[in-house]
């Protein structure tokens, strides 16, 4: 598997990772979040842990179980760390709490580094047992709710380190606070080179019609993802150019708002011809391949966002990407060379007719954002970063260390 | 007995960022978290620009945010202008910042804050120095090797080693005086603005330098002309 990298990740990321390999040779790396399936966190888990294998080193992915009422609690707590006003109860809290301690029980927990991924697992330090536990926070934490962001730092700043995706998300804390950004796997189904084979048939399963140019956005059903103002720019699009619009997203096991914020866009899309909105099943990785492969232009119009891997997708194929400028979508986004950075429904709009009106312009964009994608968010790149800290935290104080 | 020359050994580095978690939203902010913020910090936000394959327009963070997020030229400008090369100690460095800022301060209206979301973060970083598996026992050899190593060995042994070996040195140009008494071409690197460039521009002087050295040193029929 590692040797699918060669000729595609930079060669300085693969170096660094067999030498990371000969220092982690059979020591244990403990992976824990919230969800097997839907999201970008189990996405990446799914791909870095055969490679973490692969290299030698001991690694494992474990599931923290909970009921409908943990997750609608830790949904709320999502939100809130993201801005939206939602009230955690000390109660909930407690429930939290609680689901952790039960999931403890049931978990082995011993590992040499343990990495425990978002703050639904994150009261698990309490039962740390032996080695080195680090925090990863995937989501936009710039702007919340005060309380809640308080009482979860309690358990943050348990842990020997945290890891935050972009560095505004990063908060004044008493341990080390490492910046890391996620990153798409090249050689999975969801990035590969497709056929011609392959790619039609995805359109004619979904009978999407290749004679107008394609506007696609790649997103679960989330508000934050702002799949209505997605339509109104398509709406301001249409009056001056042809074109289609492609909604398409998975539902994810522990995001119980998704059905709702569905059919809120369905009723706002009104039957549009033009508009085609794809509930895709999970695993629907090669379909949404052949999607952002045969868009024209593709959209992250997101209003709140951890850092946005559809970007990184769909700059990787090689497409002009039109993004929200939030979260970590600045940093993939290099306004005017990978893509544009917008701020409104408007800006939105006038982007895809900016592009649609000059494909050679959207031709030099993407070209430029895939060579962007490859220098810094491929998965070697963050398998490393990952090796790279365990290793500093293992060698404490020291800012420069030579291999 | 010919002899031995010390091969050139191609390193490259990776900075994993930190955070410190200190943040500023306007330039009076900005000010005072610089005055008490670690050495590692002024280190990446000035000598570590260059790895960032940085803006032509700027040559710091610091520069960078005030040109772009408080949208204050002509400070970004005295800024850009500072050469961290200059100074032999960190706290140098940040004096000289913070006598540019207080200047701004005194002679300028107030700046706005900057939007919120775009506030200043200060950063460290945990440094990684690896070797890259090549290496030059000529310069034919290394004029291969430098037109395709990664930018971050050219960062490595071309901006880092400024800070290591002083006084405007670095790996390339020593190794070519000490290996090969090549100072002519030894000065014309170090003559390439380390600000002026590009990763990628600096690789091609370089590249440039040293493909016009090899081609001198190959073409005996000019030296055969010569002498008739």
């Amino acid at each position: 598997m590692f040797n699918q990298y060669l000729g595609i990740s930079p060669k300085s990321d693969l170096l660094l990772l067999q030498m990371f390999a000969a220092k982690l040779n059979k020591r244990s790396f403990l992976h824990i979040n919230s969800t097997r399936e839907g999201g970008g966190v189990a996405e990446i888990l799914q791909r870095m842990i055969p490679i973490l294998r692969e290299l030698g080193i001991d690694a494992r992915w474990e599931v923290i179980e909970g009921d409908s009422i943990f997750f609608d609690i830790t949904k709320k707590i999502h939100n809130a760390l993201q801005g939206n006003p939602e009230e955690i109860t000390k109660k909930m809290w407690q429930y939290h709490y609680e689901v952790n301690r039960k999931n403890a029980e049931k978990l082995n927990l011993e590992a040499d580094a343990v990495l425990i991924h978002d703050p639904q697992p994150a009261p698990l330090i309490t039962f740390k047992k032996t080695g080195l536990w680090m925090w990863r926070c995937h989501i936009d934490v710039s702007n919340p709710q005060n309380e809640v962001c308080d009482y979860l730092m309690q358990y943050c700043e348990k842990y020997d380190a945290t890891i935050f995706s972009v560095a505004k998300f990063a908060k004044a804390m008493a341990i080390d606070e490492f910046i890391v950004s996620p990153s798409i796997d090249p050689v999975s189904d969801k990035n590969r080179e497709l056929t011609d084979e392959e790619i039609t048939e995805t359109l004619s399963k979904f009978q999407i019609p290749t004679d107008r140019p394609i506007v696609l956005q790649v997103s679960r059903f989330d508000r934050f993802k702002d799949p209505i103002g997605v339509i109104k720019a398509f709406r301001i699009v249409n009056k001056y150019n042809d074109c289609i619009l492609i909604l398409a997203g998975s539902p994810a096991t522990d995001d119980p708002e998704g059905e709702i914020v569905l059919n809120e866009v369905k009723e706002y899309a009104a039957n549009d011809p033009d508009i085609y909105i794809l509930l895709l099943p999970t695993f629907s990785d090669k379909d949404i391949n052949a999607l952002q492969r045969i868009a024209t232009i593709i959209l992250q119009k997101s209003l709140k966002e951890g850092f946005g891997l559809t970007v990184s997708e769909s700059m990787w194929k090689g497409k002009p990407v039109i993004g929200g400028a939030v979260g970590g979508i600045p940093l993939q986004i290099i306004h005017g060379v990978t893509g544009f950075l917008v701020h409104s429904v408007e800006g939105a709009a006038f982007r895809i007719r900016q592009l649609l009106n000059n494909p050679e312009m959207a031709k030099k964009m993407g070209d430029e954002a895939k060579e962007h994608v490859r220098k810094n968010f491929l998965i070697t790149r963050q398998v490393r970063d990952y090796l790279s800290i365990w290793y500093a935290l293992e060698n404490k104080g020291k800012s420069i260390l030579e291999l | 007995m010919a002899e031995i020359i010390e091969p050139f050994e191609f390193k490259q580095c990776i900075s994993i960022l930190k955070s410190t978690g200190k943040k500023a939203k306007n330039l009076r902010e900005l000010r005072d978290v610089i005055e008490v913020v670690s050495d590692e910090c002024i280190f990446h936000h000035t000598y570590q620009y260059f790895i960032k394959g940085h803006v032509l327009e700027y040559t710091n963070d610091f520069a960078h945010w005030a040109g772009e997020s408080l949208e204050e030229r002509a400070l970004s400008e005295h800024l850009s202008n500072i050469d961290p090369y200059d100074f032999k100690e960190i706290n140098d460095l940040r004096n000289q910042l913070l006598a540019v800022i207080d200047v701004y301060l005194k002679s300028f209206p107030e700046p706005r804050e900057a939007m919120p979301g775009d506030e200043f973060c200060f950063n460290e970083t945990m440094t990684l120095i690896f070797p890259v598996g090549i290496r030059a026992k000529n310069l034919a050899e290394f004029l291969t090797a430098i037109k395709y190593v990664e930018t971050g060995s050219v960062y490595y042994h071309f901006y880092e080693a400024r800070i290591r070996l002083g006084g405007g040195i670095d790996d390339f140009s020593r190794w070519i005086e000490d290996a090969f008494g090549k100072r002519e071409l030894a000065e014309r690197i170090r003559a390439i603005d380390p600000f002026m460039h590009n990763l990628e521009g600096i690789r091609e002087h370089i590249t440039e330098a040293v493909e016009e050295e090899v081609r001198k040193d190959m073409e005996v029929i000019d030296r055969c002309l010569t002498s008739i």
